[in-house]
Formats: structure tokens, sequence, C-alpha cells
């Protein structure tokens, strides 16, 4: 069953989270949305029509944390309250399936992204536009959520169609006895139509830039190796790590340690593979001295380690990189070229 | 192993002793506050406070669980800090990580180890299980070589194992000097004499990449099986459990799933040896 929350109803919803979670959402920022703590009252909100600029995943896999304090056994958490993050769009819930693989998928449960995860409130909502660089059908996603959620949001005439993803959302549905209605079939089927619409606009930017299928990649990094496509794509690359800091799934980082002897705490901060001395080791040898190699390397996680290891392209279609890349590298390019037959 | 749930979690870890061992090697006995357990091959993760942290292979006896020790080269950041320190300083320990050398499947079979130059240090700790299980394999051989003999590692222990008797131990070096009355050359050269059934025997290579490059190339040639042939890859490993990114070597982590490896599970990937 879906629920239906007038827009009032909605604020309702949101206040009754706020007694237990700082709120999150997208805020409009010259026509581009940006995550951006939320006032409780909820009155200017707005799930945004896409994604956001920032990628989900830092409030999870924080750009920067104390993951050591001294020789203390007890991680150091944050005491702040949990997070209620609303207007999540797919494509960066789809970075869950990567993230959580990396940092809560075997026997080293990353103590600090797991919490996060298991706190953190995800009010989702459908895309009810698309961008140029949005291409999530490529991967057989699409532009609405279809999991991974608390709540998902679908805006519909005065209101949203709210579809419950767990216990979680539901207890918050619970709370709001009195905002909450029953869908009507008309709702219900206004937001499939829009979901279609969005969906169809999406597959027509796949037309449109020619980019290929996930079906069309499989194995084609290794037979890529050794060609020209990552020293043309290199040749405009000025490593400024934009393209890994923005992506949903990019999960690297480098650990480093306080300066101060006296009171030693170690630090995780996001990193980036393009950089020279990501895979140098102590003695000066690099196995990735050329740019062009490092470039290699980041398609090499998404289109073949990952699919490899965990049965998914660690990329959301997500298009953020295309938007980020000073040098104009566009990976739905380098898609291109890498189902071109050699 | 996963401390109290965090991962990153560092043990407190006593400087007991430093020996120098060679201009740009020494020696660290270490006694962390809880019992680290290891098995042969495996990593450990030790950080100077301020200063940072590497991995190093225990050259030590993986039974002994009270103290580890590690021979350090004066190679990066961390290990100039950690040439610094003497008895008494405090590190931190994280670990162990990654694979071990399978002991169980070296039994009954005849067991050829190739170390050369800083390689030695991890397999000082392999041979110590390797004697500990004396009797249970075959026979026993260790091929070293390293530039000069200044810079050869464990050179007095190395006395004392060429006269043991489970044991058939010989050393090289690039080039000699008036200290050395051993074999002048390079590891590979010392191989193919060795009394054993190579088809059926098991491999050991560590030492640095050019030197596994051209040892493992050698032991392939003699007849090994790439499934026999085990080697400690180095890449840059940071966080020691799969994570930060940084020392994967094609669909593996070489923190994780090695840093042991079977030739058969890396030969097809390109760039093993850069």
């Amino acid at each position: 069953m879906c629920y239906f929350f007038a827009e009032h109803g909605f604020g309702a919803l949101l206040r009754a989270a706020a007694e237990k979670y700082d709120i999150f959402g997208p805020a409009q920022r010259e026509g581009r949305g940006v995550y951006t703590r939320l006032s409780s009252n909820g009155a200017t909100f707005d799930t945004g029509p896409v994604r956001t600029v920032d990628p989900l995943k830092a409030f999870f896999f924080k750009p920067r944390e104390c993951v050591a304090d001294g020789f203390s056994a007890v991680p150091p958490l944050s005491e702040n309250p949990p997070l209620c993050v609303v207007g999540v769009k797919a494509c960066d819930l789809k970075g869950f399936r990567i993230q959580d693989f990396v940092f809560a998928g075997d026997e080293f449960r990353d103590p600090f992204y797991s919490r996060a995860r298991n706190e953190t409130l995800i009010i989702s909502s459908d895309c009810t536009s698309a961008l140029d660089t949005c291409f999530c059908e490529a991967f057989d996603d699409r532009p609405y959520p279809r999991g991974d959620f608390d709540l998902n949001l679908s805006p519909v005439d005065g209101g949203y169609v709210v579809e419950v993803g767990s216990e979680k959302g539901a207890a918050l549905i619970a709370s709001c006895p009195d905002v909450a209605q029953e869908a009507t079939q008309g709702q219900t089927e206004t937001r499939d139509r829009q979901r279609d619409e969005v969906s169809a606009r999406v597959r027509q930017n796949l037309k449109d830039y020619r980019v290929p299928r996930h079906d069309e990649l499989a194995g084609r990094v290794e037979r890529h190796y050794d060609s020209l496509i990552w020293k043309d794509e290199a040749a405009t690359c000025v490593e400024c790590g934009a393209c890994n800091t923005i992506c949903p799934t990019c999960h690297c980082f480098f650990l480093y340690d306080q300066k101060n002897v006296a009171r030693m705490a170690r630090f995780r901060a996001w990193d980036s593979c393009l950089m020279k001395g990501f895979a140098r080791v102590a003695g000066g040898a690099n196995p990735r001295r050329e740019l062009s190699e490092r470039l290699r390397n980041r398609f090499e996680k998404k289109f073949s380690f990952f699919p490899k290891v965990t049965g998914e392209y660690a990329c959301t279609g997500c298009g953020r990189c295309i938007s980020a890349c000073p040098g104009k590298i566009d990976i739905r390019r380098v898609m291109k070229r890498l189902a071109e037959h050699v | 192993m996963c401390s109290n749930g965090n991962p990153y979690r560092l043990i407190r870890t006593e400087v007991l002793e430093v020996t120098t061992e060679t201009p740009t090697i020494k020696t660290f006995r270490l006694k962390p506050d809880e019992e680290v357990r290891f098995q042969a091959g495996q990593f450990i993760d030790l950080t100077v406070p301020g200063a940072g942290e590497a991995p190093f292979t225990p050259s030590s006896r993986a039974s002994d669980t009270a103290e580890i020790a590690v021979s350090v080269m004066r190679v990066g950041r961390v290990t100039t800090q950690m040439h610094a320190l003497s008895a008494g300083d405090i590190v931190g320990l994280r670990g162990p990580y990654g694979s071990a050398y399978p002991l169980d499947e070296f039994a009954g079979r005849e067991i050829l180890v190739v170390g050369g130059g800083c390689g030695f240090a991890p397999l000082r700790s392999l041979m110590y299980s390797l004697f500990d299980m004396s009797g249970q394999f075959k026979r026993l051989f260790f091929r070293g070589g390293c530039r000069k003999p200044g810079e050869l590692l464990y050179r007095d222990e190395m006395k004392s194992w060429g006269e043991r008797e489970d044991l058939d131990l010989l050393l090289t070096v690039d080039e000699g000097d008036e200290t050395w009355d051993g074999r002048v050359g390079l590891v590979t050269a010392i191989l193919e004499d060795v009394p054993m059934n190579f088809t059926e025997g098991v491999a050991i290579v560590c030492g640095p990449p050019i030197m596994m490059k051209f040892a493992t190339q050698k032991v392939l040639a003699m007849g090994f099986q790439p499934e026999s042939i085990f080697l400690s890859m180095e890449k840059n490993m940071s966080c020691g459990i799969g994570k930060c990114g940084h020392c994967r070597l094609g669909v593996y982590y070489c923190c994780k799933d090695g840093p042991v490896f079977r030739y058969s599970q890396i030969h097809d990937l390109p760039g093993i040896w850069e």
C-alpha cells in the first residue's frame, strides 16, 4: 500500500522526524540542488527534480574522519544526532551497493560507515526531470528508487505518494496518523506515468549520446587494456580528483596522522586514484607512473573490478563526473570507445 | 583482526630492542600490549605516532606470540622515522592482515625457498615455521641472494642454518668482497642444480620486484607448477583491510587477498611486476 501526504502533512512528518534526526535535503542554489541542513518547519522544502551536485556518500563515508584516537579500543564515533536525508535520488542509492560492499561487506566492518548506515533515515524521491548528463538507464537502473530507502516520495498534485521501504520508515509514518492518507489509484497512476516519462527522457539521452548499455561493456576494459583510449582521454586530465570525490561509488581513502606526537590521532580522508603517488610504494616504485595508467585504473575499477567482485558496475549513471571534469573527460565517451570493436 | 569493532584501532606496542643489520636495515623487537597471533606470510601495520603507518611482514617465529620482530629497510617517510626509534619507544600496531603461506599444503613435499635482499625478513618467519614442522616435508632448500655481502640480512644466523641437517642452504651475492668466500652471481644462477623434483615441488619466492620477476620465470622454466609457486607481492598496502583501494592487483587487493599469492592466481593480470 502507498500513502498520500498532502504538502502540509509532509511538513508534519518532517517535524516528527526532526525530534530524532538532523534533517538534510536539497536546497536549490543557482539552479542546482545541494544537500543542506533544512529548518525543521519544512516550509521551503522541495525534493528537487534531479540528483544534487554533491554525492550522498559524504554522509556515510565522510570526506575526513577521525578513525583512531590514541590507543583507545573505543572507536571515536560522532556524538551528533542521527541524520535524515530527504530528496535522495535513485542514482545515489545505487552507490550504496558499492559502498556497502566495501565498508560493511566483510569481517572488517567499518564502524563509522556502518553506524551512519544503520542510523540514517533516507527519504528518497523520484526524479521529476533529467539532466542531459543523466544515463542511469544504461545500467538498467531507473530514475526512481526501487529499494534502499526508508520512505520514497513521488511528487503528485498537492503532495506526495509515499512508499514505505523499511520498518524505520513505517514507524515514522505511524507517528503521524492524522496526516497519512491512503494513496488513490489515480495518484499512483500519475506517479507511474511520471516515472515512465522521466525514464523515457533518460533513454532518449542514451540514444542522443549513443551511450552503450552495460552488457556491451563486459570484458571491454581488458580488451582495450593497451588501446589508445587511455592516452587520448588522459590528455586533458589535470589530476584534480573531482571525478573521484563527486562519484557515488568511489571509495578510496588515505590514512594520515595528526602532527602531534603527544596525542596520536589517525584520520581518514578521501583519496583520488588519479594522483601520481596513489599506488607508489615506499621505495619509489610506481605501478601507475603514467597518468593514462591511472585514468585506466579508474575505469578498470568501475567497469571490470567491481562487476567481477560484486556483480555491479561501479557507475550509477548520475553524470556528476561529466559535469565536474575541467578536462571535459566524458565517461559516456569512454564507454562508447570501450564498446567499439578492436 | 578486528579489535573491539574498530579495524583502525592501534595496539600500543613497546620497542624492546633495535638491532642494526645492514647499513639500511634495522630489526625491531616489539612487545604489543595485547597478544598478536600471526601466521608466516601475513603482515602487520606499524605506526610511528605522528609520522604515519607502513606495512611489514614479521621476521620472527609465528608461534612466539608475546613478541614480534620486523626488519625494516629505510626507504621512505615512515621507515626513516622508525630507524630513529630506540628501546623504550612506543609505536602502534594493527593486524595481522592478509594471506599466509599454506603450510599444510607443503607437508610431504619438497620445498624450494628463494629469497632476495630484504625478502629474507618475511622468509625468516616462514623458515622458522618450516623448521618447527621439520620431518613433515621431504626436503627443504633455501637459495638466497643479495647485492653485496654487507647487505646480507641475518648473516650470523644464516651460518647456523648452514649447519642444519633439515636444510640445504646456498647463498650468493651479485658482487663479492674480501669478507665473502661464497658464490657470486644472481640468485637465479643457483637454482637449477637444486636436487629435487620440480614438477611435484613447492617454490616460494620473496624479494624485490625485479628479483621476483626473474626468479619466478626461472622456477617456471624449471618445471614448477603455477599453483605451486607462492609469491609475496608488494603493492602500496595502506588500510590492510581491502577498503582504501591503493594496493589493487587485478581483481585482488594485495592486503586482503595477498600478500601471499599463488602464481596461478595472478599470472594473467597485467603489470604484476610493476
